[in-house]
């Protein structure tokens, strides 16, 4: 008899604990409040206008279905000023001490990183659809990426050139931590397969002039020039190439409305390697999302907004399956356990995510070449 | 050898852009001692009141080009009556003024952002001509830049050597109390200087907008660069302030033949830090 006594106790003991935990009515708040830290203002304010865009719509839409869990949304958007990490910091402060937030859509890469153990400290979900480091992977605990990794798309980029038959490869890239991490990838990447490096050129995130960088390129003589920089940077490398003579193929990781804007007529050709967002009558979802964002902001929605529109979905639908377990559960370890209780997501893209373990959603990634004032997409690109 | 000679040819082309920034930055500073800030910014507002008339209203660039020349002046003759003339009638000191140039700085930055959006503005141009001089490449673009600078400096030379207002303003330069002391009308002079260097700053202004595009935060690199060449080429002489622009342009981009191109942004600060350390007068001040 005594045998048995403890196994029996401890089975008691947690059948107890279990029925308790059960019986937990869930803690819901009055609002379900969302923050985000985006780049509001400065150089690269316009990553924070189309983001927050797509927060709101995607805010508006739930609550106009009664919100969730009968529960409304509530967006609390913050600026880091477009990548100053000491910003973002001060701003995830406020969100935690003011408007006591337990999720939070984060972006750019040095912002993210600087926030993270502000996350992992008070238990707050992390959901990042525009930074693009490496080494945002399992920064905080609690950190999600609904956007592929800018190394992973200058992998596919470099892998496509070299398809091209390119051997000599030059390269522009930001002098930041999302450039560096491509250049950090792609460098031994290229080298394995058999071809050089000719030029390893840098720019500040935020350089309105790149005409040295553009002809030391230009001297080194590469069949092909990799991009790994980002908007509006993008749209004026391509464009300064071209007006330079270059005619090699330049292949990039982003073409955002914008790049295309500078680039202008001399974008033509030019090929980048992004998640696939095509609004179509074969995914409705993509097709009501631009139908909405179209009328609201008289624009067309960027791949950004779509990430941050989605990343609300996602949120949404992992408080009701976090609020099914009762007790507290708007805190990053409620949320992120829901998450991986099955971590297949629709995605605005078509089709549907799913979060890896190391927190990465992989989603549709596509080939694009620009021809006239359209991004023709070639084909689907796989990412390992 | 062919990439020196390009490089040459680039740090002359964004030389000429610095001297004609610092040439508008260093007129005013010359001659009011205001430390211009908001410079930046109304450089930024010129480059979008030629975008205005060219995109939005559908002016010829000719026309959109003398459009943002005159929003740089309104705008730069505003700051001056609006928000630094009160600080000096009251003797506000340096400090104070300064404070309030960085103010109207980020006000001024942030209300293009929200009056006009945070996407680049750019303007329907000709595509720019591309000239194959053997291992040199240069563009229309790039060339209107050194003609920019020819032109202007050599206007504004004129202006203030040959004309009863220019020597007004030589005079400011040199001694804005002796000048007071001897009649000139400094508050005029002082409009003057303000009305005519932002006015020089909306030309490359609108030569980058129509170069490379126009963003609301494109002033803070100008300003800067502006500052930098006026104190590395003497404050209170326009000829030191195209040197020091030129010689700006030259060594960030030829300084670039052997030194990671990621270095580029730093080469200003060792600029003014030297001259700073070993001439601080500049290279062309001499009397203060």
């Amino acid at each position: 008899m005594r045998k048995f006594s403890l196994p029996v106790a401890a089975f008691t003991v947690l059948v107890l604990a279990g029925g308790v935990a059960a019986q937990q009515p869930p803690k819901d708040p009055k609002t379900y409040k969302i923050g985000a830290i985006l780049a509001m203002s400065g150089q690269a304010s316009f990553y924070g206008t189309v983001m927050s865009q797509g927060i709101k719509q995607a805010v508006e839409e739930i609550n106009a279905k009664g919100g969730v869990n009968g529960i409304p949304l509530e967006a609390v958007i913050e600026d880091h000023k477009s990548g100053n990490a000491q910003e973002a910091v001060s701003a995830m402060n406020r969100l935690i001490t003011i408007n006591d937030v337990k999720i939070v859509l984060t972006s750019f890469s040095a912002p993210t990183q600087a926030i993270a153990p502000l996350a992992d400290q008070h238990g707050i979900l992390l959901v990042n659809g525009g930074g693009v480091s490496n080494s945002l992977v399992g920064v905080s605990k609690y950190i999600f990426h609904n956007r592929s990794l800018a190394a992973d798309l200058g992998l596919a980029a470099a892998a496509h050139l070299q398809s091209l038959g390119a051997k000599k490869l030059a390269v522009l890239h930001w002098k930041n931590d999302a450039g560096d991490s491509v250049v950090r990838a792609v460098t031994p990447y290229w080298t394995k397969l058999g071809g050089t490096i000719v030029a390893t050129e840098a720019v500040p995130q935020g350089a309105t002039n790149m005409d040295t960088q553009i002809a030391k390129i230009r001297a080194a003589n590469p069949d092909a020039i990799g991009l790994w920089m980002f908007n509006p940077e993008t749209g004026l490398a391509v464009k300064r190439i071209r007006e330079l003579g270059m005619k090699q193929p330049v292949i990039g990781i982003e073409y955002t409305a914008n790049d295309a804007k500078i680039a202008g007529a001399l974008g033509e050709g030019y090929l980048f390697i992004n998640d696939y967002f095509e609004p179509s009558a074969d995914q409705p979802w993509s097709q009501r999302f631009a139908e909405g964002y179209e009328k609201r902001y008289k624009t067309k929605p960027d791949f950004y907004a779509a990430n941050y529109y989605e990343g609300v979905y996602m949120i949404a639908e992992l408080l009701k399956r976090a609020r099914a377990k009762g007790g507290d559960y708007v805190n990053g370890e409620s949320l992120k356990a829901a998450l991986y209780t099955n971590p297949k997501f629709d995605s605005v893209y078509g089709g549907q995510m799913v979060f890896q373990p190391n927190g990465v959603a992989l989603k549709r990634v596509g080939l694009f070449k620009v021809e006239g004032d359209k991004n023709k997409f070639e084909k689907f690109v796989e990412i390992k | 050898m062919d990439l020196v000679a390009q490089l040459v040819a680039n740090g002359l082309v964004n030389g000429s852009h610095y001297a004609l920034l610092a040439l508008g930055f260093g007129l005013i500073f010359g001659t009011t001692r205001i430390t211009h800030f908001a410079y930046g910014p109304i450089y930024a507002l010129s480059a979008y009141g030629c975008w205005f008339a060219a995109a939005p209203l559908g002016a010829p660039l000719w026309l959109a080009v003398i459009a943002g020349i005159a929003t740089g002046a309104v705008a730069g003759a505003l700051a001056y009556l609006v928000v630094y003339r009160p600080f000096e009638r009251e003797g506000s000191p340096p400090l104070v003024i300064l404070i309030a140039s960085l103010g109207l700085f980020i006000v001024l930055e942030n209300a293009i952002g929200v009056v006009f959006g945070t996407d680049t503005k750019v303007v329907p141009a000709p595509p720019a001509g591309v000239f194959l001089w053997g291992p040199l490449v240069v563009t229309s673009s790039q060339l209107a830049q050194v003609a920019a600078l020819v032109i202007l400096g050599a206007g504004l030379a004129l202006y203030v050597r040959r004309t009863r207002f220019g020597k007004a303003v030589l005079a400011m330069t040199d001694n804005p109390e002796m000048a007071r002391v001897i009649g000139i009308d400094t508050l005029r002079v002082s409009l003057a200087a303000f009305v005519i260097g932002s006015a020089i700053a909306a030309v490359p202004a609108c030569l980058i907008l129509v170069k490379d595009g126009a963003t609301a935060h494109m002033g803070f690199a100008a300003v800067f660069m502006a500052f930098v060449a006026v104190v590395v080429g003497g404050v209170g002489s326009l000829r030191g302030a195209v040197a020091g622009g030129l010689a700006l342009g030259l060594v960030e981009s030829t300084g670039m033949v052997k030194i990671p191109t990621e270095w580029q942004s730093s080469i200003a600060f060792v600029v003014l830090f030297l001259v700073l350390l070993f001439r601080p007068r500049g290279l062309f001040g001499g009397r203060q």
